[in-house]
């Protein structure tokens, strides 16, 4: 659990994050989001000490962090930046075994460990342990920067526009891959990013923050239904945040039990979002759907009403 | 600056020689200007010290006029010592500038550079601010520094000094000129024929790495025999000793910073800037002469500084070989174990690199796209 | 690690230093046998007396060369490192832009200038000469250290930090390797610059492998030069080439 009192940084005269306060809770994956010098950055950096903080008070599980010395603290919070800061001198086993070797592990629970770490991550250990930062794509590079992150199975992950630097295609793959390993991990996730789709996709809490506050937290959908500034709204993609509403709601949520008259064609997976049912509608030219399970067998069924009428207010 | 006070009180300030021959006798700085010379000399040091010590752009505006001040003041401490030393009975007494005077010339100089840089002068103010300081040593040295041995050198050979700073310039130019024309044409050369790339940079670093003083002296041999064999050799003036070798091993070491620069200056331009040029559809040798060429320029001028600043040097060392310039003083003072003559040789070679390299510099900068214009 | 190995290892090895090996034999095959070549050198210079360099042997004289030569760069590898790292750290960054300003200009003083100057100061012998190698070759390699540090990505220090390295960590482990390269070719330059000016330390009383150079242009002695500028020339191509194949490696990894 993070906790932030009133935590101010100030360079020189000027207030970079300003009295702000804010809770993550374990297994929570909390994303600040925010246009560029919104402080964002600033903040989660503070939580590891590489800035310290001017006033107020950071606290992980109950300890200020100011009680630990900086280097120990670091060692037990995973950090990964957008540009994967890779030692390009070291292959790609030394690289994760990094941390497991400053906190002095055996060298045969290092390496046991970078294997189940790469294994988790999709490297095949033959295939990369031993090639060298250079020779990765940049999805591979910031696999192994999360492979590093996790080495020494810290209770805490700060990430810093981890996939910023990734074409879209990649990127989606690993925030589908990021969202499965934090189902298993349940780690406590602070993920800062500029980009409000990737946000909405993989925050429990969502922070939105501007010129050093916070302008409103809450769940993704609390902030897509009750935008509290303007400024919130057009972060949120103003008209276009009905559409982001549909990609939160799964088909399951919203399903009635099958009727008798099922269309063969107009068909949606049970774990489908709202949104993909919405284009399966548009192809079929259907205001009805199937939906059916990982068996292939026809649970339910969704009409265009109870679609759209889940996305206003119930 | 600390170490400047310290060189103040304890280390000579001038030395006093009966002539030129006898070893001069250090005199400190107490003796040489007396009280009130040390007292405010102290005093501007300690408070470029203090101004240093919680810095602001105010503090450092004070410190730098201390400094400049100081500068201006430190001829007239020589001429101060001078009068306070000078001994009617030996008219033939030299003042020698002892190393204090040197530490502190050198501290209070990085003082003002550092200053400069800190607040951001910009270069034309740089030199504006030199010009007070100049002005206050030559009419200090032109009135009253009679006994400066330094000078005492330069009065007994002022002609040969002239001819020798000219000379010098004229060997470094020479130099420097050949081997622009000739690196110039290498590096394209390089360009078309990749092969020739590989053998041209070898060779050339390989040149490189031979000590100047081991190729002047492989040099002597097989030009002494050309000109003993080969007439119209001999009949340009070519001789084992002399301008000839010195201007063969000078070229020599100024093509590899030459041809590296242009080289590198050449294939550096962005492709895509060449790519659209040739997309508008400019010629190669439009998109040569207005687009690559001027592009390059600045990293190609890098490369005559480099040039002309080591030439400088090298033909100092020239002088060994017969070749003149300056470089004789220096090896005629060694020789005789006349200090100031050396200086005499040294000091100049070093304004001349130190100018060379900032007016290279600056043009450079000028070039630069976008740079001061 | 089977015998074919450890020879496969080997003649990589040999192939990879062919070339400073062959500069040290040439080398050492002159040091030593310097007087086989009298009938060479008689041809040189026909009409003196002595052809070959005998006030001091060269055994001795190439010995003081590298004894100067090495004592000066060794010192100035460790004082100009040091200096470099010192700066780059937090307490010592007020300090940086002078350090740099001086490495940078103090790079247009020509060596003869400093070498000059330098005995005023200091006097005639080897001493003031390994004084002045040591200040001027402090420079390239200051200028050099503080390039390879700078010029690491901001990035990989940061994660380096964020990863909890500690300040001595960071610096051996990330800043050092990564910096290595830059360095090490600052080192080369400055040895390279201290052999040739090690030579003209023979003008102010240092007894060297320039000594025969200067007391063949003094004499009139081609023979004499041509013996000194060889040792000179394959000193320099020796260090120089063990250099260069020493920064291949660090790179090619």
């Amino acid at each position: 659990m993070i906790e932030l009192f009133d935590v101010t940084k100030r360079f020189g005269e000027e207030a970079a994050v300003d009295a702000i306060s804010l809770r993550v809770d374990s297994g929570e994956l909390c994303a600040l989001v925010g246009t560029s010098g919104c402080g964002k950055s600033t903040t989660l950096r503070m939580i590891n000490r590489l800035i310290e903080h001017s006033d107020g008070e950071i606290h992980i599980d109950g300890q200020p962090v100011r009680r630990f010395k900086e280097d120990t603290l670091r060692r037990r919070i995973g950090y990964v930046i957008q540009s994967t800061g890779l030692f390009p001198h070291w292959t790609v086993a030394r690289n994760i075994g990094l941390v497991p070797r400053l906190l002095k592990w055996s060298p045969e629970r290092i390496e046991s460990r970078v294997e189940e770490l790469m294994t988790l991550l999709g490297l095949p250990h033959e295939a990369f342990a031993d090639k060298y930062p250079d020779q990765l794509s940049g999805g591979q590079a910031q696999r192994v920067g999360v492979a590093r992150a996790l080495a020494a199975d810290p209770d805490i992950l700060l990430m810093d526009e981890p996939f910023g630097a990734l074409d879209p295609i990649t990127r989606e793959a690993l925030q589908d891959e990021l969202r499965e390993l934090q189902a298993r991990l349940h780690k406590t996730i602070v993920f800062v990013t500029h980009d409000m789709d990737e946000a909405l996709r993989l925050a429990d809490k969502l922070v939105v923050m501007d010129a050093g506050r916070i302008v409103q937290q809450g769940t993704p959908l609390e902030l897509l239904r009750e935008p509290a500034t303007p400024f919130v709204e057009s972060m949120l993609g103003g008209d276009d945040r009905g559409l982001k509403e549909t990609s939160l709601v799964r088909v399951s949520e919203r399903m009635q039990p099958p009727g008798q008259t099922l269309n063969a064609k107009a068909r949606v997976h049970r774990d489908a979002t709202l949104r993909q049912a919405l284009a399966v509608m548009f192809r079929e030219h259907a205001d009805q759907l199937t939906v059916f399970d990982d068996e292939d067998r026809p649970v339910g069924e969704l009409s265009l009403q109870r679609l759209v009428g889940v996305t206003r207010h119930e | 600056m600390i170490a400047a006070l310290v060189a103040w009180f304890v280390a000579d300030l001038v030395s006093v020689a009966a002539n030129r021959i006898v070893p001069g006798e250090g005199v400190a700085t107490l003796d040489a200007i007396g009280w009130g010379g040390v007292l405010a000399g102290s005093l501007a040091m300690l408070a470029v010290a203090i101004l240093g010590f919680r810095p602001n752009p105010r503090k450092y505006r004070a410190a730098l006029i201390v400094t400049v001040t100081m500068l201006m003041a430190l001829p007239a401490v020589l001429a101060l010592a001078a009068a306070r030393l000078a001994d009617s009975d030996m008219p033939q007494a030299r003042l020698g500038i002892g190393p204090g005077f040197w530490v502190v010339l050198f501290v209070t100089l990085l003082a003002m550079i550092e200053l400069r840089t800190r607040l951001g002068v910009s270069r034309l103010n740089g030199w504006v601010l030199m010009l007070p300081v100049v002005l206050s040593w030559w009419l200090c040295l032109s009135l009253w520094l009679a006994p400066l041995a330094l000078l005492q050198e330069f009065r007994g050979r002022s002609d040969q000094f002239v001819s020798a700073v000219l000379y010098h310039l004229a060997l470094v130019g020479a130099a420097v000129g050949t081997s622009l024309v000739l690196g110039v044409a290498l590096a394209l050369a390089m360009r078309r024929f990749p092969t020739l790339q590989r053998a041209g940079f070898g060779v050339l670093n390989f040149l490189q790495t031979i000590p100047s003083l081991a190729l002047f002296g492989l040099l002597l041999a097989p030009l002494a025999w050309l000109a003993a064999n080969v007439e119209w050799v001999s009949t340009l003036g070519v001789r084992g000793i002399g301008w000839a070798p010195a201007l063969i091993a000078l070229v020599a070491y100024s093509l590899l910073p030459m041809v590296r620069n242009t080289f590198v200056a050449l294939s550096q331009v962005d492709p895509g800037v060449i790519e659209s040029a040739r997309g508008m559809g400019m010629s190669h040798v439009q998109v040569f002469l207005q687009v690559r060429l001027p592009l390059a320029l600045p990293v190609m001028l890098e490369g005559v500084r480099i040039t002309t600043v080591q030439a400088i040097g090298l033909t100092a060392v020239a002088a060994l070989i017969g070749a003149g310039g300056l470089g004789g003083f220096i090896f005629q003072g060694l020789g005789q174990a006349a200090m100031d003559l050396v200086l005499l040789g040294a000091l100049p070679i070093l304004g001349m690199a130190l100018v060379a390299d900032a007016l290279l510099g600056a043009l450079s900068e000028r070039l630069r796209p976008g740079g001061a214009k | 690690m089977n015998e074919h190995g450890v020879q496969w290892r080997a003649n990589r090895a040999l192939r990879h230093w062919r070339l400073p090996l062959a500069w040290l034999v040439l080398l050492t095959a002159l040091t030593v046998g310097m007087a086989e070549l009298e009938s060479v050198f008689r041809w040189v210079e026909a009409d003196s007396r002595q052809v070959i360099y005998d006030r001091a042997d060269f055994v001795t004289l190439l010995g003081r060369h590298l004894l100067v030569v090495s004592v000066a760069s060794l010192l100035a590898t460790l004082i100009g490192v040091s200096a470099a790292i010192a700066v780059t750290r937090h307490a010592g960054q007020d300090f940086l832009p002078l350090v740099a300003q001086i490495a940078s200009m103090g790079q247009t003083f020509p060596p003869v200038a400093v070498l000059a100057l330098a005995v005023p100061v200091l006097g005639f012998g080897t001493l003031p000469i390994i004084v002045a190698l040591l200040l001027y070759g402090l420079l390239p390699i200051v200028r050099n250290t503080l390039a390879g540090l700078q010029g690491i990505e901001p990035s990989i220090l940061e994660a380096a930090r964020g990863m909890g390295m500690s300040g001595g960590q960071v610096l051996r482990q990330v800043e050092l390797p990564l910096a290595a390269p830059v360095i090490l070719a600052g080192i080369r330059t400055s040895v390279t610059v201290s052999i040739a000016t090690a030579a003209l330390g023979a003008t102010v009383g240092a007894s060297n492998l320039g000594d025969p150079i200067i007391s063949g242009i003094v004499n009139g002695n081609t023979a004499y030069i041509l013996q000194g500028a060889l040792m000179i020339g394959l000193l320099a191509l020796t260090v120089d080439s063990t250099f260069e194949r020493l920064t291949v490696r660090r790179i090619s990894r």
